[in-house]
């Protein structure tokens, strides 16, 4: 390990050694460092190439906000691209990658655009890549997305399991830096319940970095001790490596935890959780982020912000340099270039853009009044520096500061706006912020750490009092208001060579000065058309001074330029978090059907409907094909007796003194005159006058209704009743609830119904026609006992009834109902049987009533009475709905019957046209009838009731495909409905 | 007639499974019954319902316990649930013969699966599916609310300090349970 680039003191465990790779080569650290810091302390500067000129970059911050460190971690499946080095917790058997080079690190064969940059300006792919115009989709952007970019994908299933979850408190605390622990601390001593969420694996914030004391101890101590104390309390829920990411309505924030990513192995628990904090209160205490100064050059592997050189050396013992210089507009850079000095590192210079006296005595290092560094040197490392006196100056390591911005980002997130703040030179939070939220410390602009200890603390008072909370009196850390006195300074104007603005996406100095001389001069389009604060960074390190030369070019203040707007999430999440456990069979609920054990043991295929899995059909031995299965089904039923588990339909139990007419008011027709013990169909109509849903409704008693919806429409049916009794009708005794998973309810249906029902239902009870014809409905039990209800109703045309029990009832049921009718061939059959057999009688299903159609179209014009009032009644009634010329439900069959008719086809007279101009209407249903022996369908055309007998085209243009066809009833079988009755 | 006969499969029937301090498992033979309280009658309904039980119905959102061991959950102005021990397939009768006609009865037996869940970290297990706040001073014992937990609707009722009764639809009893085996997977 090199030793060498490692100085005494810091926060790191020396006493243990974590051993890493970083592009295959071993290297060490300690508990407590992040991969930045170790690859600092092995003198690995070269990290990485940029996105656009594969420039060589290094490291060149200390925290969420870098944009150059991004790595590759982790190996295969588990690999995750574009992961910041800065925030990456060290880990003993870490590997990482470097990203975004062809070739090594080293050498970059993709460095050649670094070369080509006079042709790669802003707006460079809109001019460049024109034409052929048919290029860009094909060549030109597959090219440049493979040449430019980040990390890569393994391409493979993540192995890591990931979660999310629910908090609920009284006040947020955003940060646990010195403003977020006091405000913290005051809420939690007044009983609050709290929750401080940090980013960082060790809570302090800038207090780890800085040599600062509070109460006479060292800041980082301070803060351990603070924080220890805060998590030991009942009511405080302390989170670190948690990142607040958004502010969203009603006090709601997303936050990202990275619970095992510090871990090697995850050991089957989620590496990340993405929680949803409900608070009725929050505390954003983010701090501040360093912003650099751009000039010549100034984005070589050893150029740094001034504060993350300190960090580097203060908390985590690690050298990003052995001769070091301090660029600074502020009195901040001073502190850098005194914390390395104090750490035994050579300064060289402090090189202050302002011509004043000394901030700090820097022993050994020269002092440079009214200096600017125009210009540096090294390709994959910082060698010198030149300033603009000409003086080149020998340094391995150049530590810049520009300033602090407030990080105010989650301020923004429901559209809140900055405030310019001059003092400062720097946007501060504006009046309008998200509901129940207040901005403490250095995020606020109190840059002095005594004034950020006071306003932690009277931000927490004032939540806290608006919550109701007693306040005991405040104790307040005591620390020194360090000097930030800051002259604003953006740019070196002197340098010809590139000065760097955004380090993640190329942007550079004159990148937007072209942006403005060629038009994009709202800050808005810079950014679209600079790329400029872009990408996984989103311009953290980069927009004040984008904003800053923009305004300069445009001879504006930079409040008039103003800023993007900041959305969330703050830093990046990755789609695993999102996703959850939301993945394979468990990405949504699914349910099954109370027979489904005994279909699944007896060759049933399932289709999920509605989230229901239902059986699609049985495959017998000797099958060839789901056709051969359904035609069996389907003859089979016809010919003797056949089951099927109906019990995905909606059943709703209505009870009440008022259900009567209130459902004459939801359905077209009437129910009220309904006697006790029959079943009638029934249709529902939207208040626009088309058909809604349709079912059964059977009055089981005087005051007691059970309603059949649509399997699809179950819930929504459900909802609208509510509404309509809630809302629409208050005053009606109307009582509501799904039965739906309640019963396990069979189609019995086929000449031999009766007779296999009579085997099942307890001798008590008649099924004969005359005792119960049908639409007959009533309580029965079966089998000994067991409550039953029996409906005489079908699907198929054939002879036919329902019979419900319990559900817990429904694998035994099926059972029984086979056995009892094992004498008469008795089958079960699925979901493509029943769709066969009611297209052969003609009803009406989704297909049909598909949020387009008219109780006139699919001919149940009579159900749609005129006289009494019922929801869709009136609209119902517009002309264009009742007009002669209106399509009607209809039966089609091929007039070569040996031709397979097509759903979704559309009817066009004999001669006319394929166009739009011609349609009459279309094919909604076709099946294959094992009855007739040839196909059938279902369709609507226009004026068909009186055109049975006509020869119409049926054209699918996308299949390519025409037929003639015969407009024929749509009852294919039984017209009369004598096997219903017999 | 023949000699069929039925036999009772509910979905989770028997399960009992013990992670770390949780455990989790499907409550023997409860019985579920909606009970409505009819327009304009409802204090009628009301006294029949203490006289009944020995216990006046609770507001909406609260539940209590019955002087014969039933929880009586008030869900709604007009609707109320009775769960309580009952194998037989007749609990509407059941509660129909103690309120009479006083309340409109629905059996809800077979349209729910109910688990329950015990152990001092239930709470974290549940944070990750349980949208509402299950603190003591939000969510009290006999505290009950209809919720959604993983696009499943469901009952939570509050029945000691860490022990909860969670009732979901008796279809997508597999996905509820996994859901909740998850979340105890996930924060132990």
């Amino acid at each position: 390990m090199t030793r060498e680039f490692r100085v005494n003191g810091g926060l790191v465990d020396r006493s243990k050694t974590l051993g890493f790779t970083f592009n295959g080569k071993a290297m060490k650290g300690h508990p407590g460092d992040t991969l930045a810091s170790a690859l600092i302390a092995n003198g690995q500067k070269l990290v990485g190439r940029s996105f656009k000129y594969h420039r060589p970059r290094g490291v060149f911050t200390a925290g969420s906000e870098e944009p150059n460190a991004l790595v590759e971690l982790r190996d295969g499946a588990f690999t995750e691209p574009n992961t910041r080095a800065t925030v990456t917790e060290l880990f003993e058997g870490l590997s990482a990658r470097s990203q975004n080079h062809r070739g090594s690190l080293e050498f970059d064969i993709l460095s050649i655009n670094d070369m080509l940059h006079p042709f790669l300006s802003a707006g460079f792919y809109y001019k460049t890549f024109m034409w052929p115009k048919t290029f860009w989709e094909k060549v030109y952007e597959p090219f440049i997305r493979s040449a430019a970019g980040l990390g890569r994908l393994s391409m493979q299933e993540d192995p890591d399991c990931y979660d999310k979850g629910f908090i609920h408190c009284d006040v947020l605390v955003i940060g646990a830096g010195p403003a977020g622990l006091v405000a913290a601390r005051a809420a939690a001593e007044s009983g609050a319940r709290v929750v401080v969420a940090d980013e960082d694996f060790l809570p302090g914030g800038r207090l780890n970095a800085e040599t600062m004391e509070i109460d006479g101890s060292p800041g980082h101590a301070w803060a351990a001790t603070a924080a220890a104390e805060l998590a030991s309390m009942q009511n405080v829920r302390f989170m670190n490596r948690t990142t607040v990411y958004g502010a969203y309505d009603h006090g709601i924030y997303g936050a990202l935890e990275r619970s095992r990513d510090h871990i090697g192995d995850s050991g089957g628990k989620p590496r990340q959780i993405l929680w949803r904090i409900y608070s009725k209160r929050a505390v954003l205490a983010a701090g501040a982020m360093e912003r650099p100064i751009a000039f010549g050059n100034n984005d070589r592997p050893g150029i740094m912000l001034a504060g993350a050189v300190r960090a580097y050396v203060n908390r985590f013992g690690a050298a990003p340099g052995k001769k070091v210089a301090v660029f600074t507009n502020n009195d901040d850079g001073w502190r850098t270039a005194a914390d390395l000095a104090a750490s035994g590192i050579d300064v060289a210079a402090v090189i202050d853009v302002k011509n004043s006296g000394h901030a700090a005595d820097i022993p050994g290092a020269r002092h440079i009044p009214n200096g600017k560094v125009v210009d540096t040197s090294g390709r994959k490392c910082l060698k010198s520096i030149t300033l603009n006196t000409g003086e080149k100056i020998r340094v391995d390591c150049l530590a810049v500061s520009g300033g602090w911005n407030p990080n105010l980002h989650l301020t923004c997130h429901q559209r809140g706006r900055p405030q310019w703040n001059d003092e400062l030179s720097a946007f501060v939070p504006g009046v309008e912020l998200p509901a129940g939220m207040a901005v403490a410390g250095a995020a606020r602009g109190k840059m002095t750490l005594a004034s950020a200890l006071a306003d932690g603390n009277d931000a927490a008072v004032s939540q806290l009092e608006s919550l109701g909370f007693s306040i005991s009196a405040p104790d307040i850390p005591k620390a020194e208001d360090e000097p930030v006195n800051c002259t604003p300074f953006w740019h070196v104007g002197e340098s010809s060579s590139r000065s760097w603005i955004d380090l993640q996406n190329d942007v550079t100095v004159k990148d937007v000065k072209l942006a403005n001389s060629e038009g994009f001069r709202s800050v808005e389009l810079l950014k679209r058309y600079t790329t400029l604060g872009m990408a996984t960074d989103q311009g953290k390190t980069s927009n004040m001074a984008g904003l800053a030369i923009l305004a300069e070019a445009r001879g504006s203040s930079i409040p008039e330029v103003g800023t993007t707007i900041f959305r969330p999430p703050y830093t990046p999440v990755a789609l695993g978090a999102f996703a959850g456990r939301s993945r394979g069979r468990h990405f949504r609920p699914y349910r099954l059907a109370p027979s489904h054990e005994w279909a699944k043991s007896n060759g049933a295929g399932f289709v999920t409907v509605g989230g229901w899995m239902r059986a699609q059909w049985y495959v017998q031995s000797g099958e060839n094909g789901w056709r051969d299965s359904v035609d069996r089904e389907t003859l089979a039923t016809r010919n003797s007796v056949g089951i099927c588990d109906v019990s995905t339909l909606g059943k709703i139990d209505i009870k009440g003194g008022d259900v009567g007419a209130f459902l004459d008011k939801v359905y077209s027709n009437t129910f009220s005159t309904l006697p006790v013990g029959k079943v009638r169909y029934g249709l529902m109509l939207r208040e626009d006058g088309i058909c809604y849903d349709d079912g059964t409704t059977a009055r089981m008693g005087e005051n007691h209704y059970v309603m059949t919806t649509t399997t699809a429409n179950a819930v929504l049916v459900f909802r609208n009743l509510e509404f309509a009794r809630q809302c629409l009708w208050p005053d009606m005794d109307v009582h509501l609830i799904s039965i739906t998973d309640g019963w396990a309810q069979f189609s019995v249906a086929g000449p031999n119904s009766r007779n296999l029902l009579k085997k099942v239902i307890d001798p008590d009870y008649g099924v004969s026609n005359e005792s119960f014809p049908f639409m007959a409905c009533g309580k029965v039990t079966v089998c000994g006992g067991v409550p039953a209800r029996l409906f005489r109703i079908s699907f198929s045309g054939e002879l036919a009834y329902e019979i419900a029990v319990p559900s817990r009832y429904g694998n035994s049921m099926m059972a029984a109902l086979m056995e009892a009718g094992r004498e008469f061939d008795a089958i079960p059959y699925g979901t493509e049987a029943l769709g066969v057999m009611r297209i052969e009688k003609g009803h009406v299903t989704g297909n049909e009533l598909n949020g387009q159609t008219t109780a006139l179209n699919i001919g149940l014009g009579k159900m749609a009475g005129v006289k009494k009032d019922y929801i869709g009644n009136v609209l119902s009634r517009r002309p264009v709905m009742v007009s002669e010329d209106a399509i009607r439900l209809m039966g089609f069959r091929p007039v070569d019957r040996s031709r397979e008719l097509v759903a979704g086809s559309h009817f066009i007279a004999m001669g006319d046209p394929v166009d739009m101009k011609n349609d009459q209407g279309w094919m909604t249903s076709v099946a294959w009838s094992p009855h007739l022996g040839h196909s059938i369908g279902l369709g609507f055309i226009k004026r068909g009731h009186e055109r049975k007998g006509e020869i119409v085209r049926a054209v699918s243009p996308i299949h390519g495909m025409e037929m003639d066809v015969e407009i024929v009833s749509a009852h294919f079988i039984d017209p009369q409905g004598e096997r219903l009755r017999d | 007639m023949t000699e069929l006969s039925l036999f009772s499969t509910p979905p989770l029937d028997g399960y009992d499974k013990s992670t770390g301090d949780i455990r989790l498992y499907s409550p023997e033979a409860l019985a579920v019954v909606s009970i409505a309280l009819p327009l304009g009658s409802e204090d009628s309904a009301l006294a029949m319902i203490a006289s009944a039980y020995g216990v006046d119905l609770p507001s909406p959102g609260k539940s209590v316990i019955a002087t014969d061991g039933a929880r009586l959950v008030r869900l709604g102005l007009d609707q109320a649930f009775i769960i309580f021990p009952h194998s037989a397939p007749d609990a509407e009768d059941v509660v129909q013969g103690k309120l009479e006609d006083a309340v409109y009865v629905t059996d809800q037996t077979d349209a729910w699966t109910a688990l329950a869940i015990e152990g001092s970290s239930t709470r974290d297990a549940l944070e990750r599916i349980c949208p509402i706040d299950l603190h003591p001073e939000s969510f009290a014992v006999d505290d009950a609310a209809r919720t959604v937990m993983e696009h499943l609707g469901v009952l939570i009722i509050r029945a000691g300090d860490n022990d909860f009764l969670l009732l979901s639809a008796s279809s997508s009893a597999n996905s509820f349970l996994h859901a909740l085996e998850t979340s105890i997977a996930n924060a132990g």
